[in-house]
């Protein structure tokens, strides 16, 4: 009742600022909703696909052998979980930060290049997302290999080595990065091209120096993308697979793999689904602290509303 | 609330229940739906290679595999020509326990036969394998020690085998397991099975080293075995598929590796200076499995009954290096093939202790799943 009573009265106010004729409230209250119908595929499939499964994979999580909490009991009490949680989220935060230090110059660069250079560095970033990972993985697997060229170069030049490169969280790292680091680029360069890039003369107009003017002006502007960039690089690294099975040893296995392991060689669905639905939940978390830190509180920072 | 009196939001509504309803009946429509029985045919006594000509027309078989040069072998060597013969169509996927769990579970099984360990139809005999009727399936030319459980029959012969670098002993190779954890004696990384996959014949491997039977093992004893292992320090590495064990030993990465047979061959095929070791090595035999709940259980087991003939055989061993297990099959060989080929030295191999391993899973998977994950 009241909802209708603001509305209506939102649609008079409007109307009458529009100086329009009273016949044209009738005709607002249906445009509001026909747009929502667009939605609908969206609605339908992620809730099959998505939505439904989830709850299935929760449902298991808590009566797979038998109904209780064992499975989530489980994975506390085992050290070998929680040993590869702490590495998963780990590893994740490690190649996020190498990835912001390594996509922020870069970005920066191509939003003062001319157009024929971003282009190029633009390929540069985009070459290797066409490109399949596994390939990509063991490209990187034969030159960082004991007998690789890299360790051979060390030998041949300096007498050094062999250096552990591969088997080693740099190696996993390394591979993840390369992975990633579109990820990191494209958010930040899309932030910073809407920079005016006058802001820096004027701040040093107005007394600041080169880095002064970098730290309270440009860095500041540059968050939404640093925030959205972050966020993903930081969830798609958490799922990582391949990588850490090729590039690292069993001291850099990740979560994913111990849910392949329970699902498919032990068949242990109750405490593989368990340790998925904790990986969610914690991925929700840290979400939502990050969201807490972006000013406008989204949850999905440096997207333009 | 009173947006729903509104005709068009209901109708809106109605459209989007609709859909959700639509959608669901067609994933629905998607599965299962097989509530044909299939129908009974007369084979007569069945004969390990052999079909009647056309007596599967219309029937369409899929096998899962574990892939690679392995499958293709398979495929070329078994299934085609079965196919061909029998008049049944043969389509190919590839094998993975969480997956046929899938399918029992849901009822909507559409693989027929699967290539897996013998550990796993031994642990899933009844309920995610169907037990063979040996009636239809002849088995007469398969040694008996071979058939492990009421689920299986065999499919192929391989052995977890140390593979060693030819440059690096050559004059004076390993000839034991207590070898292969000797590092002072034998310097360098080996390399052994991290994979999420899991071997019990490593761990026997390790307790073989130690003088231990394989025959009588205690729940304590697969700790023991994990830690030989640890206790080798920076001069273990791990490997998480077939194809990385390979390439370690290619590289030179590992001078030792305890590797499944057919990737040693592979190295040694690819031109790594690389030998076997046959003093001591764990034999493994693959199983070929039934789904339980497959739709044609008859057709199945015909198709098996004919990939165990010993010209079929045969042929699968000169494709993949993998032996046949059919005692009458005289694979053409070359020579570098039958110094890989286990069959030779069979004398010399381990069987793994099943019962064991099916009884005490839950504490193999437990500490296996830390080994493999550094722990």
């Amino acid at each position: 009742m009241t909802e209708t009573t603001v509305t209506e009265a939102v649609a008079a106010q409007s109307g009458d600022v529009l100086g329009a004729d009273p016949g044209m409230r009738k005709r607002r209250g249906p445009k509001n909703w026909r747009p929502l119908l667009l939605l609908i595929p969206a609605f339908v499939i992620v809730s099959l696909f998505f939505l439904a499964p989830l709850i299935d994979v929760f449902i298991r999580s808590v009566t797979d052998p038998q109904p209780g909490l064992q499975n989530y009991v489980w994975l506390f009490t085992t050290e070998a979980n929680l040993t590869v949680v702490i590495r998963t989220f780990g590893t994740a935060i490690l190649v996020t930060i190498v990835c912001l230090v390594l996509a922020y110059p870069y970005a920066y660069l191509m939003t003062i290049v001319s157009d024929r250079t971003r282009n190029m560095m633009q390929l540069f970033i985009m070459m290797p997302l066409w490109t399949s990972i596994l390939v990509r993985t063991l490209a990187w697997m034969v030159l960082l290999q004991d007998t690789g060229p890299i360790n051979g170069l060390l030998a041949a030049w300096f007498g050094i080595g062999p250096i552990p490169l591969i088997r080693t969280t740099f190696g996993v790292a390394l591979g993840m990065c390369q992975v990633l680091l579109p990820f990191m680029v494209l958010p930040l360069y899309s932030s910073m091209a809407k920079i005016d890039k006058r802001l820096l003369p004027a701040a040093s107009n107005l007394g600041a120096n080169p880095v002064t003017a970098f730290f309270t002006v440009y860095l500041p502007l540059s968050k939404p993308g640093i925030f959205s960039g972050g966020v993903t690089v930081f969830i798609l690294g958490l799922g990582f697979y391949i990588i850490p099975a090729l590039l690292g040893s069993s001291k850099e296995i990740m979560i994913s793999a111990l849910i392949q392991q329970q699902i498919s060689v032990f068949l242990m669905w109750g405490q593989g689904t368990a340790l998925g639905i904790f990986l969610l939940v914690c991925t929700i978390l840290i979400l939502v602290l990050v969201s807490r830190f972006n000013k406008n509180g989204s949850l999905f920072p440096g997207v333009d509303r | 609330m009173s947006t729903l009196k509104n005709p068009k939001t209901r109708r809106g509504l109605a459209l989007l229940a609709g859909s959700a309803a639509l959608a669901l009946t067609l994933v629905g429509c998607s599965g299962g739906g097989n509530d044909e029985p299939a129908p009974e045919r007369d084979l007569g006594t069945p004969v390990a290679g052999e079909i009647e000509a056309g007596v599967l027309d219309g029937v369409t078989l899929t096998f899962a595999g574990s892939g690679g040069i392995f499958q293709e072998g398979q495929t070329e060597a078994l299934w085609d020509p079965f196919a061909a013969a029998s008049g049944a169509m043969f389509t190919q996927d590839a094998f993975d326990a969480g997956k046929l769990k899938a399918m029992v579970d849901s009822g909507n099984v559409s693989w027929d036969i699967v290539n897996t360990s013998q550990f796993d139809t031994a642990r899933g005999c009844g309920t995610l394998y169907e037990e063979y009727d040996y009636d239809q399936v002849d088995t007469s030319n398969v040694p008996e020690e071979l058939i492990t459980d009421a689920c299986m029959v065999p499919q192929i012969l391989y052995g977890l085998v140390v593979v060693y670098n030819t440059d690096a002993f050559g004059d004076d190779p390993p000839t034991s397991a207590a070898d292969f954890f000797d590092t002072e004696k034998f310097p360098g990384k080996r390399t052994v099975s991290q994979s999420t996959y899991v071997d019990p014949q490593t761990i026997e491997f390790a307790l073989l080293a130690d003088g231990r039977s394989v025959d009588d093992l205690t729940v304590d004893d697969i700790a023991t075995g994990m830690d030989k292992y640890k206790a080798l320090g920076d001069d273990v590495i791990g490997w998480t598929t077939g194809a990385q064990a390979q390439q370690q030993l290619e590289a030179g990465e590992a001078v030792m590796g305890l590797v499944w047979s057919g990737r040693g061959y592979g190295a040694a095929a690819a031109g790594a200076p690389v030998a076997p070791m046959w003093d001591e090595w764990m034999i493994m035999v693959d199983s070929n499995g039934i789904p339980k709940g497959v739709s044609d259980k008859q057709a199945a087991l015909a198709a098996v009954n004919y990939s165990i003939g010993a010209e079929q055989q045969a042929e699968m061993t000169e494709l993949t290096s993998y032996a046949g297990v059919n005692s009458e099959a005289r694979p053409d060989v070359d020579d570098q093939l039958a110094e890989w080929l286990v069959t030779e030295h069979l004398d010399t191999g381990v069987s793994p202790n099943i019962d064991f391993w099916v009884d005490n899973y839950d504490a193999l998977s437990a500490t296996w799943a830390a080994w493999a994950t550094g722990n």
